[in-house]
Parts: C-alpha cells; structure tokens; sequence
C-alpha cells in the first residue's frame, strides 16, 4: 500500500516513461546508427557486403542508404588511415 | 457458473502458456550447455558418405534469383557425377524457365522441367512431387530459389544420413538481405532464435527438429513410402517431420549447412508469409496430433515436444484470448489467484511463442552468433509479438473458416523475390 497519492502518481509519471526509454532507446540507437546490420559472413569464398576492411563496409552501406556522395568515399578513406586508432 | 468457467480456462491457458515458458528456457540452457561442452561429437560428426543426390529447386516466377542459386549450384564442392539438380518451372509467366533451360544445356548435371498452367501452378508440394518422379538420387536435398548456399553444403547435409535411422536433415537458412530495413533486421532476429538456439536444441535433446523444406533434405526411400508430398496441405515440410517421425525416423539438424535466403522486406509481404505458415503449421496439427500422441515410433518426451510444436501457432491466439479473460475476471471479480496469475501473464506474453522466438531465446542466439549489437534490437520483438498475435488469429479463423464452409486452399501463395539479396554479394 503506498500511503501517499502524490508519490504513487509521480512514480507513475515518471517510471513509466523512464522504463520506455531504457527498454527503447538501444534498439533506436542500433536502428539510426547501425554498427552490426550483417548479414552474417558463413561462406569465404565470396565478398558479402564487404568489399574491404569492417570499417569501409560500414560506410558503404550508410552511403547506400542516405545516399552519400560516392566521390567523398576516397578522400574519407585516407583520412581514416592516417589517424591513430584509439581502441583500448 | 460463468464466473467459475472463465476461471478455470483462464488457468488452464496460463498453465500452457507456463509450459512454453519453460520449453523455451529448457532449450536456452541446452544450446549454451552444449556450446560450452565441446568435447561432445555429433553421431554421425565424422561420417564419410558419399550418396547420390537429387536437388530439387521448386520456382514459381523467379527470374530475378533463379539465375544465381543455378550458377551456385555448377560450384558446388559434391562430385558432379553423384549429383542430379532438377529445376522445376511452375507455371512461370517470367523468364524463370529460360533460364533454368540455359542451364541444363550447359551442365549435364542440371535438369529443367517445366509445368504449364494446366498441369502446373497447384503449389509448391505439388511442384516438388513433379520433381520427385524425376529424381534418381538416394537423398534429395531441397531449396527455394532464392537461397545462395554455402558450396560444401551438400557434404555436411547428407553426413547425417549415414545414421540409417535419420529420415530428414535441416540445414540453417542465413538472412542475406539483413540490413535493408527494420523488417528485415527483425527477421533477422527471428531466424537467429528459431535456428541458433531452437532446432539446435532439439536436436541435442533427442526431440524433433523441425524439417524447414528448403536448406534440407530427405531420404527418397521414405518418401516412396508415403507416396509424395501431401499436396493438400500448405506446409508440407512440416507435414513430413511428422510422418517421418511417425515412421519411426528421425529429424536431425545440421547446424554448420549454412544457406543465405533473401527474407520478406516489407509488413505486408511479412503479413504474408507468416498467415501461410500458420495456417499450415494448423492444418498438420489437426492432421496429427492424435497420430503423435498414439504412436509407439515416439517416446514420452518426442510426444511432448510434438505436441508442443504442433500447436505453437495456437499459442499467440491463446495468449491474447488468456489476456482477455484475465481482464474480465479483474472487472467481474477480483481474487487473489488471478491477481498471482497477472505476474505470470506478462512473462507469458513474451516467452509463449514457440518458432517465433522469445527474447531470451534471441538474445542468446544473437550472443552465440557473436551479434552482440544486434542483441539491441531485441526489446521490439515485442511489437513483432503482437503482429504474429494478430496473424495467428486471422490463421485460426480462416482454418476454421475453410473447415466449415469446405474451402480449398489457395495455390502457390509464395513470397515474391526480387532480388535484393543481388546487391550483398560480390564475387
């Protein structure tokens, strides 16, 4: 029994919309910005949607569909390799 | 009086949906059990087997994909000689037919048939039986034309029947097409739980895998014993897990006979594809769940994960028509035995849905798989849920409709390929 109404509607209020977030916000996180949209590699002897490193695969599947301009595409790449990696 | 009814069937279907719930749970803990045992050989992990075999490639108006699952099949690791492919051209009014003739006048191996609108178009078990007259093959290996398999696929599929007690064997189907959009993605998802966790599951538990017709195949011998596909029914590789099992053999699962397939793109076609298979997956349930529970070819616990499987498209409309008397008991009367029951409705709601993959099942899939980021898409399986709620039901009504008012089924209601696979994959 919650003694006071105020409490009860307040935890309603906010809990609820607290959970929404938590529960969603990752999956429309994976959705806007998708780190891992596959498909899954099972077979060596063909490229699936990659046709270079991890790295450049990802970006041509953001280019293909936000329609990114494809001559950017070269000019990003030397970017990325002459910058220092910061994984752990 | 009323009260009382509506209680007991509220019980009841709760206490069924329980069941599921630990079905699922039972089969999560087997896969990562089994996962972290690996010592454990497969009983036939080694076999060296070499029978011929006879592909069977059904197609109804599938030029855009016909094309590249035949040049796959020319590259395929399984000797030439020991393989029989026959494409059968269903009453095609595109250029499948062509195509699938510019094949087999290339290769030996590969044989066209095609079927006009008279003799043709009656679905696809009626197409695969077609098929079946001409095969010669001692093991026939099936798959849809939009697959795209692995090229030593053949090799780790007819392993399993070097076991002369296993009657079908099923490979794993891969999403080629997973990021094109969120339907695919949660496709994706589902087929991850479904296979990854599922069939793997029953099939290290001595149950029953499930025979998926495509990505799979079976002994011929046995199926000359049941004289073809039923052609009455929509799903007819369910039909024949449950008469191979009824025979006494068994249904094995090959995990590593992995296949890319392109997966329904939008809700509609999704809306589609899983009306069909419930409604199928319904006709086989009313057809044997009473050879299931008679049989002496089945043990105590192949009935129970029978049964259970037979009636895992009911579980959705269960769930929903459970919900529904719960909340009539809260308005009518509330008790203190239905007020515990609500803490296990929810769980239920989201645990009860056999093939459709619970969240927990999914989620270990997807870690088993190494998609960790993918495991973030879980949380909207729930809206999923709730769509297949609606199917089912709409599955459950026309079955009972059709049963009623003796409807016939409609023919070759299959998804429609375009292609979108092509795209993903470059050689």
């Amino acid at each position: 029994m919650i003694p006071n109404l105020i409490s009860a509607i307040l935890l309603i209020v906010l809990g609820i919309p607290a959970l929404i977030i938590a529960v969603f916000l990752p999956p429309l996180l994976e959705l806007r910005r998708p780190r891992d949209s596959g498909p899954r590699i099972i077979m060596d002897d063909l490229h699936v949607g990659i046709v270079g490193p991890l790295s450049v695969a990802t970006i041509i599947n953001i280019e293909e569909e936000h329609r990114f301009d494809r001559s950017l595409l070269p000019r990003l790449l030397k970017v990325i390799e002459v910058l220092p990696s910061l994984e752990v | 009086m009323i009260l009382i009814i509506i209680e007991v069937l509220f019980l009841l279907s709760t206490i069924a949906m329980i069941i599921y719930l630990i079905r699922h749970y039972v089969f999560t803990f087997a896969v990562l059990r089994k996962t972290k045992n690996t010592n454990k050989t497969n009983r036939v992990a080694e076999a060296e087997w070499e029978p011929t075999v006879s592909i069977l490639i059904p197609a109804h108006d599938e030029e855009h994909v016909i094309g590249r699952l035949l040049q796959r099949m020319t590259e395929l690791t399984y000797p030439h000689h020991k393989m029989q492919v026959i494409v059968i051209d269903d009453a095609s009014s595109d250029r499948t037919g062509q195509i699938a003739q510019e094949f087999a006048m290339q290769y030996t191996f590969i044989e066209a048939l095609s079927r006009d609108k008279a003799t043709g178009g009656k679905g696809k078990a009626s197409a695969m039986n077609a098929g079946l007259k001409r095969a010669t093959g001692e093991i026939v290996v099936c798959f849809d034309a939009d697959y795209y398999p692995q090229k030593d696929i053949v090799e780790k599929l007819v392993r399993g029947f070097a076991d002369p007690t296993v009657g079908a064997v099923q490979g794993r189907p891969v999403v080629l097409n997973e990021s094109q959009n969120i339907v695919t993605r949660l496709v994706t998802l589902e087929r991850i739980g479904g296979f990854r966790v599922d069939q793997e599951a029953r099939d290290s538990l001595g149950l029953i895998p499930q025979f998926g017709g495509t990505v799979g195949g079976f002994r011929r011998s046995a199926m000359e014993k049941l004289g073809g596909f039923d052609e009455s029914m929509l799903t007819e590789d369910t039909d024949l897990t449950f008469h191979l099992c009824l025979l006494g053999f068994k249904i094995s699962y090959a995990g590593d006979a992995e296949c890319y397939e392109e997966a329904v793109c939008t809700w509609k076609a999704y809306w589609r594809q899983r009306h069909r298979w419930a409604r199928g997956h319904m006709q086989v349930c009313f057809k044997h769940e009473f050879n299931v529970l008679r049989s002496n070819k089945l043990n105590v616990k192949e009935k129970i994960d029978g049964l259970l499987l037979l009636h895992v498209y009911f579980m959705p409309v269960l769930a929903m028509f459970s919900f529904f008397l719960g909340a009539s008991l809260i308005l009518l009367e509330p008790s203190p035995l239905v007020y515990a029951f609500w803490l296990f409705v929810p769980v239920s709601l989201y645990s009860s849905v056999g093939n459709f993959a619970p969240f927990f099942e999914v989620g270990i899939g997807a870690y088993l798989d190494g998609r960790t980021r993918l495991q973030w898409l879980v949380p909207l399986l729930a809206f999923l849920y709730l769509y297949n709620v609606a199917i089912c039901t709409k599955a459950f009504l026309d079955i009972c409709g059709a049963k009623i008012l003796g409807k016939k089924q409609e023919d070759w209601s299959k998804t429609q390929h375009f292609g979108d696979g092509n795209r993903y994959i470059a050689k």
